[in-house]
């Protein structure tokens, strides 16, 4: 069916494809905090972090089965969200009025004392572990490893891993945003947070479970990537951070649907740009579309005018 | 003994004294409106009961019970709920879901219960029920805020210009849907610019001016008062 050069450049996709999808994990997280508090969380790679050592942790010490494995980094993940939202901004959310919960001053106090606590605990975990790739128990690298062939293609178990992982956080995501309680009340403290106080909607309590459910979805994604590509170091959660704010802003800033489209077509474009033009060029390539989107798509590539989040 | 009783209420934004010392009554079963010019702080009064702004003094008796400072869920669960000026919608839900929120503070037996008593009381919104609230006619929007904050199945009402915006035959429904609300049982305590439909159907009025009380009684008696009458109802002779 395909001739060599066509499997090899098949093959490339689907593994951009599967990075698009943990850049889309880490883009939503990114993505509800911004539609709910109009503010960028500068920690939200260290939570992916914090995930894949959660994640490494469990594995030495319990060795527990896959589901309680992505369970147990899912709860670290809700954990360390909670406590990133009350250290770092629910500080600065003094006041009620609408002026001021989505205001700028809270958004430039947000942002330095995200990247401090950021800072704080990349540091703390160089610290403690090295600052060096940690080595991940065969048993589990292998299991991310072994060949799955579908036709001409081979894909990884890893691959079909996250795949399966994105469609059932997607879901999930989706369902709670649509049918829960606490999901409407994200989705109203992001269009209006004015009417969301009118009609009683606990803010703070939403602010929380925005936290918490953006920062589980990183920590799986952190865990995940790790485990597949061996790669788990202290510094890991800042490429995929900015590729996720780069697919965040294509999308809109703050539309959850444009943000995972978008970080597909940016796993997809990495993978293309490695094939032609070698692994340094990359990491180039979300630059250029950032660049090109603020100049060209300034409300992100779908328009303005939607539902946030 | 008021249902609502507001004393010395101060609300500050910044270095201004928007409200400087409002005091009011409202007891069970009434319609109180609250009557007077633009940017007078009827709007900040109604958002400081609601909990949205955070009185700098003064006190918000509800039942027998101070809720000034609590935070704004706090007092809708404890059964104020607001239509507030400019209806707030959210316009990307649908209706559905709008209704929802509104009763985000009662129970699973108690929302099928204030859904069929709103959705029989607003015929209009089981219509649109799947559509975007925003799509909605401005009449319909404000039938859905209305409907939304009755959700909450509230001990009392706050409106905040519920008829603004809207066409004559509108204004007229809206006047009969307060009017029906309190004959269920909810009181009202109702901001308007249309003074004289507003003490048509009010037990009691107060004026503000400046960020306080500059008159109140009666509702019958102040639409008969010369400067009522020369301040908001047109100074006609012969209402
Ligand atoms: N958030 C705010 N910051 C500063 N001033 C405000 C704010 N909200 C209202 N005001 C001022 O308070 C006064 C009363 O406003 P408001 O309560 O909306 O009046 P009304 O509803 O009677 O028209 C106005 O002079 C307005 O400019
Ligand atoms: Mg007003």
């Amino acid at each position: 069916m395909f001739d060599r050069f066509d499997i090899f450049f098949v093959q490339q996709l689907v593994n951009g494809f599967s990075v698009g999808l943990v850049y889309a994990l880490v883009a939503i997280g990114f993505t509800l905090i911004f539609g709910v508090l109009n503010v960028v969380n500068f920690a939200h790679g260290e939570i992916y972090m914090i995930g894949a050592y959660a994640g490494l942790l469990a594995i030495l010490v319990l060795a527990p089965p896959w589901v309680a494995l992505l369970l147990l980094v899912l709860a670290a993940g809700i954990a360390a969200g909670i406590a990133l939202e009350r250290a770092a901004f629910k500080p600065f959310r003094r006041f009620r009025d609408e002026a001021s919960l989505k205001s700028k001053a809270m958004r430039e106090s947000t942002l330095l004392s995200s990247l401090a606590i950021s800072i704080v605990v990349r540091e703390s975990v160089e610290k403690i572990f090295g600052a060096d790739m940690q080595a991940i128990p065969r048993a589990y690298a292998d299991a991310m490893q072994e060949p799955i062939s579908l036709g001409e293609l081979a894909v990884a178990s890893g691959q079909i891993a996250i795949l399966a992982a994105a469609v059932v956080m997607f879901a999930t995501l989706q369902w709670i945003l649509k049918r829960t309680d606490i999901g409407l009340s994200i989705r109203a403290v992001a269009a209006n947070p004015l009417g969301a106080q009118y009609v009683g909607v606990h803010v703070d309590r939403t602010v929380i479970a925005t936290f918490a459910i953006g920062s589980g979805m990183g920590a799986v994604a952190g865990l995940l990537i790790g485990l597949y590509q061996g790669t788990i170091f202290p510094a890991m959660g800042f490429a995929p951070g900015v590729k996720a704010f780069v697919a965040m802003v294509m999308g809109g800033l703050n539309s959850i649907p444009g943000a995972v489209l978008c970080a597909i077509v940016l796993g997809l474009a990495e993978a293309v740009a490695t094939e032609f033009f070698g692994q340094g060029w990359a990491d180039l390539v979300a630059y250029v579309f950032l660049v090109l989107t603020l100049v060209f798509f300034p409300t992100g590539l779908f328009g303005a005018g939607r539902e946030r989040v | 003994m008021s249902l609502l009783a507001v004393r010395g209420l101060v609300v500050r934004m910044g270095a201004l004294e928007i409200l400087r010392g409002v005091d009011l009554d409202l007891a069970a079963g009434e319609i109180v409106t609250v009557l007077g010019s633009n940017g007078v702080g009827k709007t900040t009064l109604m958002r400081a009961i609601s909990g949205v702004y955070r009185p700098a003094r003064g006190s918000i008796q509800f039942a027998g019970e101070e809720i000034a400072g609590l935070a704004s869920h706090a007092i809708v669960a404890r059964g104020i709920a607001q239509a507030p000026e400019g209806r707030q919608i959210f316009g990307a839900m649908t209706v559905a879901e709008n209704l929802r929120l509104g009763a985000a503070v009662t129970r699973g037996a108690d929302r099928a219960a204030s859904l069929d008593r709103v959705l029989s009381l607003f015929p209009v919104l089981r219509e649109r029920y799947h559509q975007r609230a925003g799509s909605l006619s401005g009449g319909e929007q404000q039938m859905l805020c209305i409907g939304r904050a009755l959700m909450a199945q509230p001990k009392l009402l706050l409106m905040d210009e519920p008829s603004l915006g809207l066409a004559p035959k509108l204004v007229r429904q809206v006047f009969g849907l307060i009017a029906a609300i309190r004959a269920a049982g909810t009181p009202v305590l109702l901001v308007e610019q249309n003074a004289k439909a507003a003490l048509a159907i009010a037990d009691r009025a107060y004026v503000m001016d400046g960020g306080r009380i500059v008159l109140a009684g009666e509702a019958a008696a102040l639409a008969r008062d010369q400067r009522v009458r020369a301040a908001y109802l047109g100074g006609h002779v012969g209402v």
